[in-house]
């Protein structure tokens, strides 16, 4: 197995993992937009191991993590958000979610500075929760009730990431001293955001969730999660 | 003269205003009524019906509009407006070509006009004019240079078309221009920058490419990216000392990732086929391993370099240590070895030993604790209860031998039974359907396909909440053409809300493994034209694919991605390269060669393909059936239609997505078989564009050719055939086809063409006759 970074043709495998394994669906742009927005930021499992049967065999992806940075946080603090993870039945407890939701951690510390990451999860989810509780260390955060679309609650976890810290100042140890990347945490959120065009969006942000394709990538910035009957993870 | 009609009087140029407004804050309601009041006064306003024919085309009114837009042009042709809109028109019916034509028209007559020149180069780099973009890029970062977007914008223009030196020219110009250093978050620079290091390495200057990246590697965001260029490049420049500890430090960041071993193998200038080196690999693979216990990477890639005795103690390690953790997926992580005969053997062994063994007693290493003693509370209460050793061992030996015996390199079905019988015994868990489900794939590859999916349902049946199981269970039962339970199945977890039922949602979502299988079963079935209608639902899927790309041409401008973006380009020009699009491709053109070969099909909606009295009957039957279904589709959908004949509620764009007007495909079906070469094409030309090294897309590429008579393309595929697959089987039936038909041609060939098919085929064949020459006397 490869643990690596998304890439945009990774979509079409990525999208049949969701699908194959979970009720949260999106749309292929759903996914690119996910990919052009952060791009370094989610991540999937390869199965480098089949035999291609053609030269145009698409790498086979067995697990993903789809991730992104909360664009108008409503604490103001800087967060990252886990949108979906999944991996196929063939391939559990390799330990590969576990992998690719390290990956996905760091590069949200390191590239934007996000200060913890969020993300919700089925009550029932027994691998789920066990994944994030005792291995990841995430925090119960409290209970959002009927948050999926069949009226289960979630879980909204969160983990805080300043472990990370220690590791780059170690990492930076080995380097000729000055400190590397985003040191401080910064305003990074606000950088790509000035003209995000979302001004018309903004009127209406308790809309649901709408899961038709029609939609431009403004209407995608603007989905407001916690109504959403399609679900975030 | 005319031109004075177009001048608006004050009050109703105020209206005119007022209409723009209401277009572009989607007041369509309102626009339509101030252009009314306005054309009530002054019927010929071009602008007027413009807008009119814009709001309609908005509303789904696309006819109507382009009536009127004509309408507009004819009493306005030097309006920009006008041509704006018509071009826009065009744009929203998605044929570019003559959208480009209509902009450029209205640019002519508004040549500052900003939102023209930006609609244009939208559609320039949508259709990959680059020569086009990069012009009318240049004129947008004339007219405001001070946005770094548009200095940006113009060197993804240059990249794209290939001017890499031009692209980095402009980047380079654009940071001599910033005024003060940008912040450290400055997140547009920092990948403008890391943009312009991989163009600089792109164009093969390494060494600059380097140096540069030296300069920003502090200050780079984009950890991961920095790290792995900067090891690649040291690399490929051979500093292999630096790029080793570039690699090392990657490595101890993500440790699964195969390319940073590579990287480091060859760093270290090890070659995994000496004997010599493969010692010494196996030692750097062991220390590599020691740095956490959950690595697996650096446990499993010495598998594929060791051999003989080193292979089967590593083997030994690997397997003892996966079995024990009760890791499901560790023979799905071995079997790419069976390709090696020996390696498959001493796997086999080994494993076949394990059943052998006292179960508490192997490898002598710590076994797993119980659970309970483990601490915190959490655990224990949604971890369930871990088994025993014992257990776990007999379970995982027993689970994997079952894989073996059924992976197709070492398939003895009868001991796969055997062993999946057994691990089902042993297995404790109610709800874990792992074993269950390799049974029904067993049973699957005995033939047994009814069998297979009972098996796979009562899978499913363990663990009512599990998607996955669900979904193997609807495509066991496609496979057995269950295709009523299949969209049954899979309903149990698509949203209720989709319109169209289980099928409208996966259609919506694109799930297009479903919408395949869906297809291949009808096709299998004679049921022609449902099969198409799928093909044609994948087909479709991958145009708005395509389609996908156009908001992220000025998105991802606005974001600052401009590396990924790139990427999304590039995946785009070779979308349907996708095996998903192959594979349905394959299958469409099969149908349309059907059709064309027997047209009479289009009447029984495709459902006519049985040969036999047998057949006949069948058919009959499945005839009558269709209809059945036909007219209760047909009873349900007038039902639906009244239960909802109130408007669409609020807002005036809701997006409403149509009932399906055929859903058995036979409308679509009669106009396919009208002119199916011509259909098989649009699914033929991307297949040999895009995977001319794939042997089923020339063969069926022949079959297209041949049957229009165009010999040469047709001798191309089957030469491409012979090259990439000589023992294809249906070389020999084509190789015929194609000589007997060459035999026969009716009118004589171009003398070029006749020239070339002797040249390259014909002379070889030592036949006597020569193309278009030798018809028969009779
Ligand atoms: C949840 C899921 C992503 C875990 O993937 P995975 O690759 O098997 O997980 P890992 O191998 O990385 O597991 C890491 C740890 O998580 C816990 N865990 C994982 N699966 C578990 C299970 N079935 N039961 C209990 N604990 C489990 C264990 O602590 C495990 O560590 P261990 O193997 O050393 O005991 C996977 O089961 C899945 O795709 N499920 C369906 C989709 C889903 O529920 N997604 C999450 C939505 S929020």
């Amino acid at each position: 197995m490869d643990i690596r970074v998304l890439h945009p043709s990774d979509i079409p495998h990525v999208q049949q993992t969701n699908i194959t394994n979970l009720p949260e669906n999106y749309f292929c742009k759903y996914y690119l937009y996910h990919a052009l927005s952060w791009p370094q930021l989610s991540y999937v499992a390869v199965d480098v191991s089949r035999p291609k049967k053609t030269p145009y065999d698409a790498p086979k992806i067995v697990g993903y993590v789809l991730a992104k940075m909360e664009e108008d946080p409503a604490d103001g603090v800087q967060h990252g958000h886990i949108t979906s993870l999944s991996v196929m039945r063939t391939h559990r407890r390799l330990g590969l979610a576990e992998k690719l939701m390290r990956q996905s951690q760091r590069a949200m510390f390191e590239t934007y500075g996000a200060v913890y990451v969020s993300l919700h999860v089925r009550v029932s989810n027994v691998a789920a929760r066990s994944l994030y509780e005792d291995t990841l260390g995430f925090k119960n955060n409290g209970t959002e009730e009927k948050y999926y679309a069949d009226g289960e609650d979630a879980f909204s976890m969160r983990k805080e990431l300043d472990y990370l810290r220690e590791e780059a100042l170690d990492e930076e140890s080995d380097e000729e001293g000055g400190t590397i990347g985003q040191d401080e945490g910064g305003e990074v959120g606000s950088a790509g955001k000035a003209g995000d065009g979302v001004d018309a969006a903004k009127k209406d942000k308790k809309r649901k969730v709408k899961v038709g394709r029609g939609l431009g990538v403004g209407d995608l910035v603007e989905r407001n999660e916690s109504t959403a009957t399609n679900g975030i993870s | 003269m005319a031109q004075n009609s177009q001048v608006l009087p004050g009050k109703e140029a105020t209206l005119f205003r007022h209409l723009v407004q209401n277009y572009e804050t989607k007041q369509y309601k309102k626009g339509l009524k101030a252009a009314e009041q306005i054309l009530r006064k002054h019927p010929n306003h071009g602008d007027t019906q413009a807008m009119k024919a814009l709001i309609l085309s908005n509303l789904g009114k696309s006819d109507e509009a382009f009536e009127l837009c004509k309408l507009a042009l004819k009493n306005a042709m030097k309006s920009h407006v006008c041509w704006h809109v018509y071009g826009l028109l065009y744009r929203q019916q998605k044929n570019y070509e003559e959208a480009i034509k209509a902009y450029r028209f209205a640019l002519r007559l508004d040549p500052d006009s900003q939102q023209i020149q930006r609609d244009l180069a939208l559609l320039q780099v949508q259709m990959r004019d680059y020569a086009g973009y990069v012009q009318s890029r240049r004129q947008m970062l004339q007219a405001k240079p001070g946005f770094r977007q548009n200095w940006t914008a113009l060197a993804i223009g240059l990249h794209l078309s290939g001017d890499l030196a031009g692209a980095e020219d402009v980047l380079q110009k654009y940071e001599e221009s910033m005024k003060h250093t940008p912040s450290r978050s400055d997140m547009e620079h920092a990948e403008a920058v890391l943009y312009k290091n991989s163009i600089i390495a792109e164009a093969g200057d390494v060494q600059r490419a380097l140096e540069h990246l030296d300069g920003i590697y502090k200050t780079a965001l984009d950890r991961t990216a920095v790290m792995e260029m900067k090891a690649d490049y040291l690399l490929r420049l051979d500093r292999r000392a630096e790029a080793e500890k570039m690699y090392t430090k990657l490595l101890k960041r993500n440790p699964e990732h195969r390319a940073h071993y590579a990287g480091l193998e060859k760093a270290l200038d090890l070659d995994r086929s000496t004997k010599e080196d493969q010692e010494k690999l196996g030692q750097a693979y062991h220390s590599w391993a020691e740095q956490s216990d959950r690595i697996d990477a650096a446990r499993r890639i010495p598998l594929d370099f060791k051999e003989g005795d080193a292979f089967r103690q590593h083997a030994d390690k690997y397997l003892r240590r996966m079995i024990k953790k009760g890791i499901p997926s560790t023979f799905a992580n071995l079997k790419q070895l069976y390709s090696d005969s020996a390696k498959k053997e001493t796997i086999r062994e080994l494993v076949e030993g394990y059943l052998e063994e006292e179960p508490q007693a192997n490898g002598g290493a710590e076994q797993s604790k119980p659970d309970g003693q483990t601490n915190g509370s959490t655990k224990a209460q949604i971890k369930p209860p871990k088994l025993d050793p014992v257990t776990t061992w007999q379970l995982g030996v027993n689970y994997f031998l079952a894989q073996h015996y059924d992976y197709h390199l070492s398939r003895d079905l009868t001991k796969a039974e055997k062993y999946i019988e057994k691990t089902i015994s042993i297995n404790p868990a109610k709800s874990d359907y792992t074993y269950h489900l390799t049974r029904a794939r067993i049973l699957k590859h005995r033939g047994s396909i009814s069998e297979a999916s009972q098996a796979m349902n009562e899978a499913r049946e363990m663990d009512l909440k599990d998607r996955y199981i669900n979904t193997k269970c609807a495509k066991y039962q496609l496979r057995n053409d269950q295709n009523t339970d299949a969209v049954n199945t899979m309903g149990l977890f698509t949203r209720k809300e989709a319109v169209g039922g289980p099928l409208g949602d996966l259609l919506d979502m694109q799930c297009v493994w479903y919408i395949t299988e869906d297809g291949e079963s009808y096709l299998r079935q004679g049921k022609l034209s449902l099969a198409l209608k799928r093909f044609k639902a994948v087909y479709d899927i991958f145009e708005t694919w395509q389609e996908d790309q156009f908001d992220f041409h000025t998105f991802s401008l606005r974001k600052g991605m401009v590396r990924a973006y790139i990427d999304m380009v590039r995946w785009e020009d070779r979308l349907q390269e996708h095996p998903f699009f192959t594979r349905a491709a394959l299958s469409a053109i099969r149908i349309y060669l059907l059709l064309h070969d027997n047209p009479e099909l289009a009447k029984g909606g495709g459902s006519a393909n049985g040969e036999s009295a047998e057949g006949a009957a069948e058919r009959k039957k499945a005839a009558k059936k269709a209809k059945r279904e036909a007219e209760k589709a047909e009873a349900e959908k007038k039902a639906k239609a009244a239960a909802k004949s109130q408007p669409s509620k609020g807002g005036e764009e809701a997006e409403t997505k149509k009932e399906d007007q055929d859903p058995q495909g036979l409308e679509a079906f009669k106009l396919a078989a009208e002119k199916p070469l011509d259909e098989a094409m649009k699914y033929l030309q991307p297949l040999l564009e895009l995977s001319p090294k794939n042997a089923d897309a020339q063969v069926a590429g022949f079959e297209v050719y041949i049957r229009r008579k165009k010999y040469l393309p047709a001798l191309r595929c089957l030469l491409a055939t012979r090259a990439l697959a000589p023992e294809h089987p249906k070389l020999k039936e084509q190789d015929d086809r194609l000589k007997s038909a060459l035999d026969n041609v009716s009118e004589p060939l171009p003398d070029k063409v006749k020239q070339v098919i002797d040249e390259t085929y014909l002379s070889k064949l030592g036949s006597k006759t020569s193309a278009g020459e030798g018809r028969s006397d009779t």
